[in-house]
């Protein structure tokens, strides 16, 4: 009797890990879990938001009217940026009618969510946002910063987010070199802090230091074009097939308030 | 859940104990209740959850781990709290080995070995996290 007491709940354990592993069988049941136990998110960030909303009452007037004044400048000097970007994506257009392909570079709406708290597992690099299904995320949206991308998400309750970062060991992103197109797979570093690898280049790939790679849209996971990461170490291992590249994401996580999320594709 | 939820830098997070495995071995000390495995296994898939790990993982570790203070529990309770701190490593250990052996399994040879240290922190915070426990029954 105790051995069947015992048993019953490893079996459930097992069949719970190979359920939530290769089907997605229990999905309903996670989200439904996640959705009760949401409010501890709310009891845990109870601090941070305490400290943000004092820090936002003790700001002077003068603070905010220099603050106003300096994203207004900042707010001008990307509307004018934009216009060049307006005017390629128009002559992209007329290139791509010219020569008849179907490439189609989409317009997407992005909602901007804040960051409630980085990492809580062990095992995983995630960050959980203060939206959820209650503001239209889905599994699989893409979450960007403003220096790159920031990761993808993975479980979502009607009023929180959990992210997955791209320096996590177990997201692989496809990614691309912006100089020369050299195509690879990056994935999180366990070992290394905050940094990435690029798998799958060949030795004889042209790969400098300081070059960036961007996201790609093999597998429709993540959008193209994004930055990931900036190239600081190249190495050729003898007997091994692939060149030992790490990057250094350029968004940095610590320095991060707010992230946009949109759709990955 | 409260403590194991609680964002921390990553290498803290790391080297923190295994929180709900230190109150439930409390519990299981004072509590004559019946089903402790499935107790343990709704608080597994409930930390699982919390912590977007896979269903199942902090389940099955906190069965086992408490299968083991269970074999012990009758020598655990009248020990010295030194002794005590020896089966709590041991069970920490257990809990980790079955949480790295599912990663390891699932999503192959990826973590900080900073984590072998966690069933040392959680043997050194059990008399801290004991008498708090203590002082909140009384």
């Amino acid at each position: 009797m105790k051995f069947f007491k015992l048993f019953i709940p490893i079996f459930i354990s097992v069949f719970l890990i190979i359920s939530d592993h290769k089907f997605s069988y229990v999905d309903n049941l996670r989200l439904s879990i996640a959705t009760l136990i949401s409010p501890i998110y709310l009891v845990v960030n109870l601090p941070a938001a305490l400290h943000t909303w004092i820090n936002e009452q003790g700001t002077s007037k003068e603070i905010l009217l220099n603050q106003n004044k300096q994203l207004t400048n900042e707010l001008i000097e990307l509307k004018t940026k934009l216009q060049i970007h307006n005017a390629l994506l128009l002559e992209n257009k007329k290139l791509t009618k010219l020569l008849g392909a179907s490439y189609s570079i989409k317009s997407q709406k992005f909602k901007m969510a804040r960051i409630s708290s980085i990492s809580q597992s062990r095992l995983k690099k995630q960050i959980i946002i203060n939206k959820g299904s209650d503001n239209g995320l889905k599994v699989g949206q893409v979450a960007l910063g403003t220096k790159g991308i920031v990761g993808q998400i993975t479980q979502v309750t009607p009023l929180y987010s959990t992210v997955l970062m791209v320096t996590d060991p177990t997201q692989h992103v496809p990614v691309k070199n912006e100089r020369n197109g050299v195509r690879g797979i990056s994935k999180g570093l366990a070992s290394k802090k905050g940094k990435l690898i690029v798998n799958f280049i060949e030795p004889g790939a042209d790969i400098e230091l300081g070059d960036i790679f961007l996201s790609s849209n093999i597998g429709s996971k993540f959008p193209q074009g994004y930055p990931l990461g900036k190239v600081i170490h190249v190495e050729t291992h003898k007997d091994e097939p692939f060149l030992h590249i790490q990057l250094m994401p350029t968004q940095d996580s610590k320095q991060m308030e707010f992230v946009l999320i949109g759709d990955s594709n | 859940m409260i403590m194991s939820a609680l964002p921390l830098p990553q290498l803290l997070l790391e080297l923190s104990p295994f929180w709900v495995l230190l109150f439930y071995i409390y519990w299981l000390g004072y509590s004559a209740a019946n089903g402790r495995f499935f107790i343990a296994l709704v608080l597994g898939v409930l930390i699982d959850i919390l912590q977007g790990s896979i269903l199942g993982q902090n389940a099955l570790a906190l069965i086992f781990s408490s299968a083991f203070i269970s074999n012990v529990q009758q020598s655990f309770f009248v020990s010295n709290l030194s002794t005590q701190q020896v089966y709590v490593f041991v069970a920490s250990s257990i809990y980790l080995a079955v949480i790295l052996l599912i990663h390891v399994l699932i999503q192959g040879f990826s973590f900080s070995y900073y984590l072998l240290l966690a069933p040392l922190s959680s043997a050194l915070f059990w008399p801290i996290v004991r008498l708090l426990l203590l002082k909140f029954r009384h």
